[in-house]
């Protein structure tokens, strides 16, 4: 019933009904659910458009941020960036906080389990400007505020936060004792 | 039944489109889960990215910034927004702290062009990882637990 009432919503909903693939020059991922669009909007703080509770410059990074369609009013959750790193896109967006841009990347839409208006950002830029800004700044970023995690390897094998969860939680989290005999079994 | 009843709520007031709905305080119990693997299939399917199978990479996709969500037992995903007092929904360490958990969370849902927001005022109950799923599915991805003989 949960997936009627998904699709019922998602054919109720105007905004759905629009194409946002014109002009479009972003990657495919090969995503199921993945759509090309490019769109005019103005870049959000989620919490502060729900909420009314707002940080200055939308937290510079650390909130997540929307893209608030020019065209339909429509609220976009960018989930990630272009980089195929375990990234999201709130860094890539907080320079552009409160201003219009225009967003190339993916919409992902899966009735199923409720995905709409769910975004891949790709590349951004401010409206009127000729240059577009790449969303792969993430790992920069994170290897100016980590540098003692210098290292060989992708960042996600350096991160001190990650590496000391792991270390007092072991890989899937159920202890790095208990979870030797499956990591054992696993490698044989 | 919650799900329907808000469901028909949203289809009938057109509210997709509109500006932000009320909250409602709600409570929930579920498993904090990254989104984007969720929602994209990029990994798989829905089960095998969530649970001890996934966890490093909720570990890593937490802490890169991508959305954490709230899964519910029903199926239904709460974005969310702020845990308990810390807004930092782009890879804070409460959230961080709390990825693969299985929490019950009392807070406000705000919905909004076919997503669920929440603000969880309050984690009532941590149930640490209960969705011990490694063993059915091994890590997700396959690379998530370095080979320790290399």
């Amino acid at each position: 019933m949960k997936r009627l009432i998904m699709i019922l919503a998602m054919l109720a909903s105007p905004a759905m009904a629009q194409d946002f693939s014109e002009g479009s020059e972003a990657k495919t991922w090969n995503l199921y659910g993945e759509s090309p669009a490019r769109f005019e909007a103005k870049v959000v703080d989620i919490l502060c458009e729900m909420t009314g509770d707002c940080a200055a410059d939308c937290g510079g990074g650390t909130r997540q941020l929307g893209l608030l369609r020019k065209a339909d009013a429509v609220l976009v959750f960018p989930n990630k960036n272009a980089q195929a790193a375990f990234t999201g896109a709130a860094l890539e967006l907080a320079p552009f906080c409160g201003k219009e841009v225009e967003v190339d990347g993916l919409l992902i839409t899966d009735a199923d389990l409720g995905a709409m208006n769910v975004y891949l950002v790709q590349k951004i830029r401010t409206l009127g400007d000729a240059e577009w800004t790449a969303a792969n700044r993430w790992t920069k970023e994170w290897a100016k505020a980590n540098p003692e995690a210098k290292g060989k390897g992708p960042w996600f094998r350096r991160d001190p936060r990650i590496k000391a969860q792991i270390a007092a939680h072991g890989y899937t989290g159920t202890g790095a004792e208990a979870e030797k005999p499956f990591i054992q079994d696993w490698f044989e | 039944m919650r799900i329907i009843a808000m469901s028909l709520c949203l289809l009938v007031s057109g509210a997709f489109g509109a500006q932000a709905s009320e909250g409602e305080r709600i409570q929930i119990k579920g498993e904090i889960i990254d989104t984007w693997c969720y929602y994209s299939g990029v990994m798989g399917g829905p089960e095998a990215v969530t649970g001890s199978a996934h966890h490093t990479c909720a570990l890593w996709c937490s802490a890169g910034g991508i959305p954490v969500g709230l899964l519910a037992e029903d199926g239904t995903v709460y974005m969310v927004l702020k845990i308990e007092g810390d807004a930092n929904s782009a890879g804070g360490d409460t959230q961080l702290n709390l990825a693969s958990h299985e929490i019950t969370a009392d807070g406000m849902l705000y919905q909004r062009d076919g997503l669920n927001y929440l603000v969880v005022e309050k984690v009532v109950t941590d149930h640490g990882i209960t969705n011990l799923n490694h063993e059915d599915y091994g890590p997700i991805p396959g690379f998530a637990i370095p080979d320790p003989t290399q």
